[in-house]
């Protein structure tokens, strides 16, 4: 059955390998060199230095924007006078690129991982605090009643209802924004840094190092990768009650 | 008093900007006043060649997405309605859904060169996933009832397909395109500003090298505004073709 399901993957795979034996430019490696090389890469401190870093920049990021996200669309969801406040600013500035923000946030915070940490938190803010918006608002009333008729207080309302049933889309936004935070990582790196994964294309880039740049690009995707499936780990694990969407 | 509180946060927002500017704390090179942004808005607007940044941009945006639109829309609705293509093609889209597609770019140069295509390309790649995605979910759940009510009156499985299948889906294409056409922007900005010689994202890179602040965040406000505009648009056309359904979601 994996085979089964993995067999276009696979497919991919053998054509461009046989491709590659057949003479493909120089930029576009086979699948076993980008394989040996990444193999060989493992051995080396670079590789480990450039993850490192990338992850110091991409995981405060997407914990701050997320945790921010969540509490302020939680608080817009259930008060109604915050809602008024706040939501229109997010909703109006929702469909704008978070990544102009980063020279402003450059010149404001510096061009080290500051900078670059914010922008992170900015891109993962959004996503977050629409779907926990959204979740506390399509809390179902009958719920709410129950809890308070059974002489729930507001704070327990909100801590034993409102929550859980936000929590799935919560959930949904944080698969989203932790994509975000990777491809926002990885802008940021390539436009204006001195370690990390987007430096390092960017290094083998201007070098020609075509090696190196596949090395860079198969880390970024197992990194993505592996942190989408710890994300869909926790939620399966944390909401058991609810099937992940 | 509740109906001018949206714009409260706003407008205190931009008096702290205007405070901060005008109280000389920090060097008008950090916090240029408003004044001055407006004063290179106003010259954006009236110098041809910056318009013109503005439509390579544009272009870019709009090329990449509609590509997506008409592949992903295709694929979408294929993979939604068979099961054999959906087992070979889901695993593919799920498993290099979460991978930045971005680390591709200085591939995609070498490949298609240093100019639009390379960018047009990165933008097709990126916006196709939210809208496969939302039209795959769209086209397998079509109603059975209604599927079997088309077939029950004779229809062809090409009229099933036009008139229930395509009709059924369309709220959720809309509900990709929204997702997709903010991505399309911010691909497009981020590639100009990584690696180009036009576009508002090198606009940005520019100004900030000439230490130009307040011609940069003139620019950040035009690049913002069209983002604006686009979701708007994709919004409008929405609600004329299916004035019947609303799915109001920025997410799956």
């Amino acid at each position: 059955m994996a085979v089964a399901k993995a067999s276009l993957l696979i497919a991919v795979l053998l054509v461009w390998q046989l491709a590659a034996l057949r003479g493909l430019p120089e930029y576009v490696l086979s699948p076993v060199q980008i394989a040996a090389f990444f193999a060989q890469a493992l051995g080396t401190r670079e590789l480990y230095e450039n993850i490192g870093a990338s992850l110091g920049r991409a995981l405060p990021g997407f914990l701050i924007g997320s945790a921010l996200g969540a509490a302020l669309g939680l608080a817009a969801g259930t008060a109604r006078w915050f809602d008024r406040l706040l939501s229109p600013a997010v909703f109006l500035t929702y469909p704008v690129p978070k990544i102009v923000m980063l020279p402003i946030f450059m010149i404001w915070f510096g061009i080290g991982d500051l900078s670059k940490v914010l922008i992170i938190a900015l891109a993962c803010f959004y996503p977050v605090f629409i779907n926990a918006y959204t979740g506390a608002r399509q809390t179902r009333t009958i719920l709410v009643w129950s809890a308070l008729g059974m002489g729930a207080s507001r704070w327990q309302v909100f801590r034993r209802v409102v929550v859980p049933s936000a929590a799935p889309m919560i959930f949904a936004s944080l698969r989203v924004s932790l994509a975000l935070s990777f491809i926002v990582m990885f802008a940021a790196e390539m436009i204006n840094a001195r370690s990390g994964l987007g430096h390092m294309i960017r290094v083998a880039e201007n070098s020609l190092r075509f090696d190196l740049m596949y090395v860079s690009l198969a880390a970024i995707a197992i990194l993505g990768y592996a942190g989408d499936r710890l994300v869909r780990l926790a939620h399966s694990r944390l909401l058991a009650w609810q099937q992940p969407a | 008093m509740s109906r001018l509180l949206p714009f409260v946060f706003i407008g205190v927002v931009l008096a702290v900007w205007e405070a901060v500017a005008r109280s000389g704390l920090w060097s008008p090179l950090l916090f240029p006043s408003l004044e001055k942004i407006g004063r290179e808005l106003m010259l954006f607007f009236t110098r041809t060649e910056m318009l013109g940044e503005a439509l390579v941009s544009l272009e870019r945006a709009l090329g990449g997405f509609a590509l997506a639109a008409v592949v992903g829309i295709l694929l979408g609705v294929v993979m939604g309605r068979s099961r054999v293509v959906a087992g070979l093609l889901d695993p593919l889209f799920s498993g290099t859904y979460a991978v930045p597609k971005l680390a591709l770019f200085p591939i995609f140069i070498f490949v298609f060169g240093i100019g639009s295509l390379s960018k047009v390309a990165l933008v097709f790649l990126e916006c196709l996933y939210p809208i496969v995605i939302m039209t795959c979910a769209g086209a397998r759940d079509v109603q059975e009832k209604l599927l079997w009510s088309a077939r029950n009156m004779g229809a062809s499985r090409a009229a099933i397909l036009r008139r229930v299948v395509i009709p059924a889906t369309t709220p959720f294409i809309f509900a990709g395109f929204r997702v997709a056409v903010p991505v399309a922007m911010i691909v497009v900005v981020i590639t100009e500003m990584i690696s180009s010689a036009d576009g508002l994202g090198y606009q940005v890179i520019y100004a900030m090298a000439s230490l130009k602040t307040d011609r940069m965040l003139a620019v950040v406000v035009v690049i913002a505004a069209l983002g604006y505009l686009l979701d708007k648009a994709v919004v409008l056309a929405r609600d004329r073709l299916i004035y019947w359904e609303k799915l109001d979601t920025y997410y799956v």
